[in-house]
């Protein structure tokens, strides 16, 4: 029965030119179909992921039909992943399960019925005002998303600050990027990356720890994987993660180390560089100092020397595990000092740990200390999860602790400054920042919170723990208003659901993680009754004027008064933010008005304050001289460089002194595994988008648990058999992959899956960094078992009970 | 199972021959004819001629892991659908009576329900027309990317690795080069994942990848 060599190979040559034989039949695939078809093309930017993708949407009859990149595009070069070119499918009449008409229920238990605008809008303003009047103004709150437009977001906390008098103001980048602004602000004294993509093409080291870019930000890593495979010898990449990801593939060195000891890692790396005169004094002398402690206390670099002596690579080696060798630890810090410009990327690896922000800080350390920074390819360089983080929520005023544009809540002088700028009363926002995301959700568990408004994000997933802060979301005293597109966790918790426009269904500004505003003007009608949030705020705010009696709400509005919402409101709202609100910022924006970026094929980058600098494209590299207008105007002395960050006073880069610090919940002998989540190339977050898109869920029906074969092996788990994962506060059951992917004693779980036995947010620990106050998703202790061998899943997704 | 719904079938067309009265036939005779007439309806004409004593694997149609060669599968096979029963995925099916002497042999339709190499099926079959093989040793086909058709081979621009993602295999039977999809003969099993996950579907409605049974016309020797 056998085949022989030779009877293979010719059977698979005339198989191969069977497929060539295609060429002439008509095998052009139904998309491309209709994207030729296609009247008319709208330029704008991806709605998933962090990259911010230039594409077009073609638009048939007024209908949505293709998407495609944009060749001249900065960020992709027309590059676009599946998710990026079938999001379509969602928009407009394309999807029928978008939600059409507002809807609403008395009781959580009640179903749901659909009501008009107008009644949706009344029961909205007298619910928040109600709670306002008789809990006070802390007992409303508002939880954004980085997926709002920037004018969505900067109206809403407008409303919520200058109107209701409350900084309960959040968004979940609180869950993805907090530390990472912790990082740059403490290390550099201005948030944001100094650099940009650009230096993807300059690099000639990559150090990329926690980030799995090839799923999670996957034309990125198409640049990154070009310059390496472009120049094998010259270009070194290393890859340091407790798992072996697809990212891996392209390292020459992977340090595979034991969850939670990145830390001492990187200060390990830090070690060999000291100790092997790696460092680059001259840059040390002009732009850094050492500090340490809660107080900022500033040491001499001698004390960093003995500081670092406790870090040995011969003794991290031994405290990280997996496979390194204090050889590997020499060597990566040899790379990455020597090279001709590094560049560092991570995103949640780093970020969700419960020393995130220390994390952050011992990354840049390497760069402060070699000089990898402001030169070309050498950036310390976060990548963000959402398309607009940076934009909307970062520089937007959407975290509790801060204002538009960087300002601090709690800087009197600051503070006064944006109520000046609204033209409201001094004191109208109140100095103490407001409840951080766990602990907003905590105070709904507690009936603090009366009224909540939740937009475009579904925190009964994505919350660590969720089953925790589902009890409080389930309360029928706490009023939850809901504005998303599709049915998620979130609207089944929901009194109120309002029906939002969709991506090219209204027209904004996204910010993605190089500092890049790209416009998104509107080019399909949103299905039904849906309206674009910045609609629903304004009038939302008319009428809490009226229930409240306070006509500093209406003054919070009355500049979009009468404007129509698709394309003057959003201008009008961008046009008070960038105008009045960026400007003498460090992110400058006043040159990127709409018109302007929708000249330019890509966005501007900030620094831009004037329009001449933002058709040029805006700043390619923050603080040189030269290439950053805000550089010359801030300069003090001479030299190259000027760290004008508004952060830091002494306008030079701080050398954080940071030991070691283990992540909060250990294994121990009753949860002897390290659990770890992440997210899968064909998913976005919650897939309550791309769950719906049928040839990505098709592709990855549900989660799954990555396991290591070694541990398989000992437990007797076989490829997709059942398992559950459990620890102290939930469990899952799921099917497993066994495969060399996490490090032995670890397992990962994708997290979009929104069927409850696959939700492993139910299993992950709330933790969180006591600075950044973002949880520790990456890090738990689970257990592991077989439950059965393997069983048919279904895809799930939340569908609306009719 | 299937032999159980012919049997149904038999006796309501028996129904209905017994009211006209007075036509009457062979016992033979009716169940040759009966199978014919039902496996040429269903049928799209050019195929009702040979239909009958053709092999039913065909593209993304395929046999379970460690098929005998199409030659002798429908005499080995005795039709008693275990691995029907035993598998977890429910990929495997059995042939209804339209697919003539194949009748009641299974099959996997990988583009609905791929296999993911339990390898349940295997151990139960009690003919060895199923061979008991490893997992790794298992060929249903060869999965052949259809360069014309697929994203990452066709449009410069787009970025998917759909079929890499989800091979069992992955590294080994599905490899990338500079991001674009390449199988490995020496290791696709033809578990058909690829197939099912691929985003792309052909006017024709296969995949941009799809599963050849290249195996299963191997003659055997006697």
């Amino acid at each position: 029965m056998g085949l022989s060599r030779r009877e293979f190979i010719k059977r698979t040559a005339a198989l191969t030119a069977a497929s060539y034989v295609g060429m002439n039949l008509p095998f052009t695939n139904e998309d491309t179909a209709h994207a030729s078809d296609a009247d008319s093309w709208h330029k704008g930017t991806c709605r998933l992921c962090g990259s911010g993708c230039r594409l077009e949407l073609g638009v048939k009859n007024g209908k949505a039909v293709a998407l495609r990149g944009i060749p001249q595009s900065r960020t992709n070069m027309g590059y676009l992943c599946m998710k990026g070119m079938l999001f379509y499918k969602l928009m407009g009449t394309n999807h029928p399960e978008r939600f059409k008409k507002p809807l609403y229920r008395a009781r959580k238990t009640d179903p749901f019925k659909e009501i008009s605008w107008d009644e949706a809008l009344d029961i909205a303003a007298r619910e928040f005002a109600n709670a306002i009047k008789k809990y006070g103004n802390n007992s409303v709150a508002y939880y954004g998303s980085g997926q709002s437009l920037t004018e969505e977001t900067y109206i809403f906390q407008k409303v919520m600050r200058g109107g209701l008098k409350t900084n309960n103001v959040e968004g979940n980048p609180r869950l993805c990027m907090a530390s990472a602004v912790g990082g740059y602000i403490t290390s550099f004294g201005a948030d944001e990356p100094i650099g940009s993509y650009s230096n993807f093409e300059r690099a000639s080291c990559f150090f990329i720890i926690g980030s799995n870019t090839a799923e999670a930000h996957p034309v990125l890593f198409r640049r990154i994987m070009r310059r390496k495979l472009d120049n094998r010898d010259t270009v070194k990449v290393i890859n340091a993660d407790p798992r072996v990801s697809p990212t891996s593939r392209i390292a020459d060195l992977h340090l595979q180390f034991e969850p939670g000891t990145d830390l001492a890692l990187l200060n390990a790396m830090a070690h060999v560089i000291v100790k092997e005169g790696y460092y680059d004094e001259d840059f040390l002398n002009n732009y850094a100092v050492f500090r340490m402690g809660k107080d900022k206390k500033q040491v001499g670099f001698e004390e960093y020397k003995k500081f670092l002596e406790d870090y040995t690579p011969e003794k991290v080696a031994r405290l990280c595990k997996g496979n390194i060798t204090p050889e590997k630890i020499r060597k990566a810090a040899n790379w990455f000092a020597k090279s001709e410009g590094t560049m560092s990327l991570w995103t949640m690896g780093i970020n969700q740990r419960s020393r995130g922000v220390w994390a952050n800080n011992l990354i840049h350390n390497l760069h402060i200390l070699t000089g990898q920074l402001c030169r070309p390819g050498a950036d310390s360089f976060s990548l963000t999860g959402q398309p607009n983080a940076c934009g909307g929520v970062r520089e937007g005023g959407g975290l509790c602790h801060i204002l538009p544009a960087h300002r601090p809540v709690k800087i009197d002088k600051l503070r006064h400054e944006v109520e000046r700028l609204w033209g409201i009363p001094e004191g109208r926002i109140p100095p103490k920042p407001g409840y951080h995301t766990i602990a907003m959700f905590e105070a709904v568990n507690q009936g603090k919170i009366k009224a909540i408004w939740i937009n475009c994000t579904s925190p009964a997933q994505s919350l660590p723990n969720c089953d925790k802060y589902r009890k409080g979301m389930k309360r029928e005293d706490v009023f939850m208003i809901v504005t998303d597109i599709f049915p998620t966790k979130t609207t089944e918790l929901a009194n109120l659901i309002l029906p939002t426009a969709f991506h090219f269904e209204k027209t904004g500004v996204y910010g993605c993680t190089e500092r890049r505003s790209q416009l998104t003007v509107k080019a399909v009608d949103a299905p039904g009754d849906a309206m674009p949030e910045v609609w629903i705020v304004r009038e939302w705010a008319l009428r809490l004027a009226k229930e409240l009696k306070d006509p500093v709400i209406k003054k919070c509005v009355e500049p979009f008064l009468g404007k129509e919402p698709d394309y003057e409101l959003p201008k009008a709202i961008w046009d008070e933010y960038t105008q009045k609100l960026t400007k003498g910022r460090d992110n400058d924006l006043r040159g990127a008005t709409y018109e302007v970026l929708e000249k330019l094929p890509d966005g501007v980058q900030w620094p831009a304050p004037t329009k001449e600098w933002a058709l040029k494209g805006g700043t390619d590299i923050k603080f040189v001289r030269g290439l950053d207008p805000l550089a010359d105007k801030h300069a003090k002395n001479d030299l190259p460089y000027q760290f004008y960050g508004p952060a830091h006073k002494d306008r030079k880069l701080w050398v954080w002194l940071r030991p070691m610090k283990g992540p909060e919940e250990m294994p121990d002998s009753e949860y002897p595994f390290y659990l770890s989540t992440g997210r899968i190339i064909d998913h976005w977050h919650t897939s309550s988008m791309t769950g719906r898109i049928k040839e990505l869920m098709r592709a990855n029906p549900y989660a799954y648990v990555e396991v290591n074969p070694k541990d398989a092996e000992k437990l007797g788990i076989k490829p997709g058999d059942m398992v559950e994962v459990v620890s102290r506060r939930g469990k899952n059951i799921l099917p497993a992959k066994v495969y060399v992917g996490p490090c032995e004693g670890m397992v990962f779980v994708y997290w979009h899956d929104q069927d409850e036995d696959r939700m492993i947010n139910r299993v992950t620990k709330d933790a969180f960094d006591p600075g950044s106050k973002e949880p520790e998703f990456k890090i738990c202790a689970c257990r592991i078992r077989k439950v059965s061998g393997p069983k048919p899943l279904k895809p799930f997704l939340v569908h609306m009970k009719s | 199972m299937p032999k159980m719904k012919f049997h149904k079938k038999f006796q309501k067309e028996k129904k209905a021959h017994s009211q006209k009265g007075d036509v009457s036939i062979s016992r033979r005779f009716f169940l040759m004819a009966s199978a014919m007439a039902g496996a040429m309806f269903a049928l799209p004409r050019p195929a009702r001629a040979i239909k009958f004593f053709k092999s039913p694997v065909t593209t993304n149609v395929l046999r379970p892991p460690g098929a005998v060669p199409e030659e002798i599968f429908p005499s080995k096979c005795i039709r008693c659908g275990r691995c029907v029963e035993v598998c977890p995925y429910k990929a495997i099916r059995p042939l209804d009576i339209r697919e003539g002497i194949y009748a009641g042999t299974p099959l996997i339709f990988v583009e609905e329900i791929p296999c993911y190499l339990c390898m349940k099926c295997v151990e139960v079959c009690p003919t060895g027309t199923l061979r008991p093989i490893q997992q790794k040793e298992t060929r249903m086909g060869l999965a052949v990317i259809d360069k014309h058709a697929c994203m990452t081979w066709n449009e410069e621009l787009a970025l998917c690795r759909t079929c890499y993602n989800v091979c069992p295999f992955k590294e080994k039977a599905i490899k990338l080069n500079e991001l674009r999809p390449v199988v490995i003969d020496d290791y696709c099993t033809g578990c058909g994942l690829c197939v099912h996950g691929c985003p792309v579907t052909r006017k024709d409605g296969k995949k941009a990848i799809n599963v050849e049974p290249i195996y299963a016309s191997r003659p055997v020797k006697w």
